[in-house]
């Protein structure tokens, strides 16, 4: 045994020198080349590697992949006969009040608090980026601040709020999406706009545009793309939001995570999987055009 | 005159305002409120007395089950965290090194799950792991059990599903580090003769030491921080503060201990938070 990994050794060393002469080609494929195998590992190593690598896939896509499939499922008991499979959950889906009426609230919710999420932000990156200047970094740090306390405090506290002081429910829950969707969008917008040249700005100004059409009419245009996908990115936390939503939610206002959370509690049956299989084909398609965009990474500041 | 040398402070200030406002008045004062309401007394008529009092952490600190809640809550939170800094570490290591071509649809794979929400995720745990689920059959079609296995309503249950809600926030901090590694050094210490695993904890590892306390930071606090997925798959067998606040709340109406509860989970997120600055400060 104490040979195999040896010889891999012998194998890495030699693979540099094999690499070394193609250094003809453009630097940048050449690095790209040797990033590859950082660790040289033998090829029961690499083999062991790319199972746990597609083990892991497995294992983060299969509970989604599996709703999905128990969506069409013909009945409760015979879930897994894809020969006999059906939309009647869908169906059930259209046809209950609960969740047709929660899903609408959530959409709306939705759009409400990524708007006012993505307007605020943009106001606060431009804000940050343009006139805090040397105090900037702590100027961002604090716009993560709803990043930093757990979510469930935020809603807790609005809700204590509420029992105490006449605010309209709804006030309170829009508050508390439009919260955490915050850090998200002035952090996008923020590297939006830093690539946005400030002498542009100041030629339209001169020019004798105000700030305000400046900021419409000049800035908005170039970082339109960055504040699409923070539109859009907003959209997919509140709509997807729990912890909010379990503290703050009310008659006539629940939203749809919240309406299949009471539900699964007490009972199952494949109207939920088809709810969700909608949630996450929508979702999915709200991600892959931030990702076009942007690119869902930068979106998700991770 | 120069626009951006000279910005109009009523300009700046109207830029800034909303966001101070909404911060002051919907974050942190509501927040302040609630946590000093965890120094209150308890009314079962009016939510709170406003007697100053420490009964409620004397009460939590006493009682035997308040401290169990806690102790479990940051066991599971501590377990979780090693598992996905494990397995976030590998499928992170994999995503730095897979060809550009193919890593874009990769990153996507990893963040898609993420994006459908905590509920989502969570359902298909329970669809997946219920007496009629497939893993219960695919284990009696396999005939390595008779009856179907009670998966759901268990500790190691929520563990699987908290690391599953969680890998993705490990995965892209340690990611971050890795990508910015200089892609020569491995090489390097090969070359003078260190072996993989010697050349990945002595070069790799440290390099990625930032990502990886990043990472941690955050998959310990939030979940801590978790309610929902314990309270749905957890059963009777699991009790994390998350529910015990959510319990204390809106079932009992006893504010000034679910205060306390609350405020206790953010003084030790708090305290991992300050923990992590410390370590990246002294990473450089």
């Amino acid at each position: 045994m104490p040979a195999s990994p040896h010889d891999s050794d012998e194998f890495v060393s030699s693979g540099i020198v094999v690499r070394a002469p193609d250094g003809g080609v453009p630097a940048s494929a050449a690095r790209r080349r040797v990033r590859e195998p950082a660790v040289d590992l033998s090829p029961l190593g690499r083999f062991a590697f790319g199972l746990l690598v597609a083990a892991l896939y497995a294992f983060l896509l299969l509970p989604l992949l599996i709703v999905i499939f128990t969506s069409f499922s013909p009945d409760e008991r015979n879930v897994y006969a894809l020969s006999q499979a059906s939309l009647r959950w869908y169906r059930e889906f259209a046809d209950s009040d609960n969740f047709t009426t929660a899903f609408k609230f959530s959409l709306w919710l939705a759009a409400i608090a990524s708007v006012l999420a993505t307007g605020i932000g943009f106001i606060t990156a431009y804000g940050i980026v343009r006139f805090m200047r040397r105090r900037r970094e702590i100027g961002q740090a604090l716009a993560m601040l709803p990043m930093m306390v757990p979510h469930i405090l935020i809603s807790l506290s609005l809700l204590l709020v509420l029992t105490r002081f006449p605010v309209p429910e709804l006030a309170a829950l829009v508050i508390g999406h439009v919260l955490i969707c915050l850090p998200f969008t002035i952090a996008g917008i923020v590297a939006s706009l830093e690539g946005v040249d400030a002498e542009l700005e100041a030629a339209a100004h001169t020019l004798g545009a105000s700030r305000l059409r400046v900021l419409a009419e000049v800035t908005l245009p170039l970082v339109a793309p960055g504040v699409l996908s923070a539109l859009i990115f907003s959209f997919i936390i509140s709509f997807g939001d729990v912890d909010i939503a379990l503290f703050l939610s009310g008659p006539g206002m629940t939203t749809l995570p919240i309406e299949i959370f009471s539900y699964i509690q007490w009972q199952s049956s494949p109207v939920v999987a088809a709810i969700t299989t909608v949630q996450i084909v929508l979702i999915v398609l709200f991600g892959l055009v931030v990702e076009r965009l942007v690119g869902l990474r930068a979106a998700m500041r991770i | 005159m120069h626009a951006s040398d000279a910005p109009p402070k009523g300009f700046a200030a109207a830029m800034l305002a909303p966001i101070t406002l909404l911060y002051l008045f919907c974050l942190l004062a509501p927040i302040s409120y609630f946590l000093a309401v965890s120094f209150l007394r308890y009314s079962p008529t009016e939510l709170y007395t406003s007697t100053p009092t420490l009964e409620n952490y004397a009460r939590l600190l006493s009682d035997a089950y308040n401290v169990g809640v806690i102790a479990e809550t940051f066991r599971v939170a501590a377990v979780v965290t090693a598992v996905t800094l494990v397995l976030g570490y590998a499928l992170a290591y994999f995503l730095s090194r897979a060809a550009p071509a193919w890593r874009g649809l990769f990153i996507f794979l990893v963040i898609a799950p993420l994006m459908t929400g905590v509920i989502v995720r969570t359902y298909g745990w329970i669809v997946l792991l219920g007496t009629d689920g497939l893993v219960n059959r695919a284990l009696m079609a396999l005939g390595l059990v008779a009856r179907p296995l009670q998966l759901l309503n268990s500790e190691p249950t929520v563990i699987v599903a908290l690391v599953h809600l969680m890998l993705p926030f490990m995965v892209f901090p340690v990611f971050s580090a890795l990508v910015g590694q200089d892609p020569h050094l491995v090489p390097a210490a090969s070359t003078l003769g260190a072996r993989p695993l010697r050349a990945f904890l002595e070069v790799t590892l440290p390099i990625s030491r930032s990502g990886v306390v990043m990472g941690s930071a955050l998959v310990f606090t939030i979940t801590a921080g978790a309610v929902v997925t314990p309270a749905l798959l957890g059963g009777r067998d699991v009790m994390m503060m998350g529910q015990m606040i959510y319990q204390l709340v809106l079932s009992t109406f006893n504010w000034p201990l679910g205060a306390a509860f609350a405020f206790v989970l953010v003084l030790c997120q708090l305290v991992v938070i300050a923990l992590y600055f410390r370590r990246t400060r002294h990473a450089g």
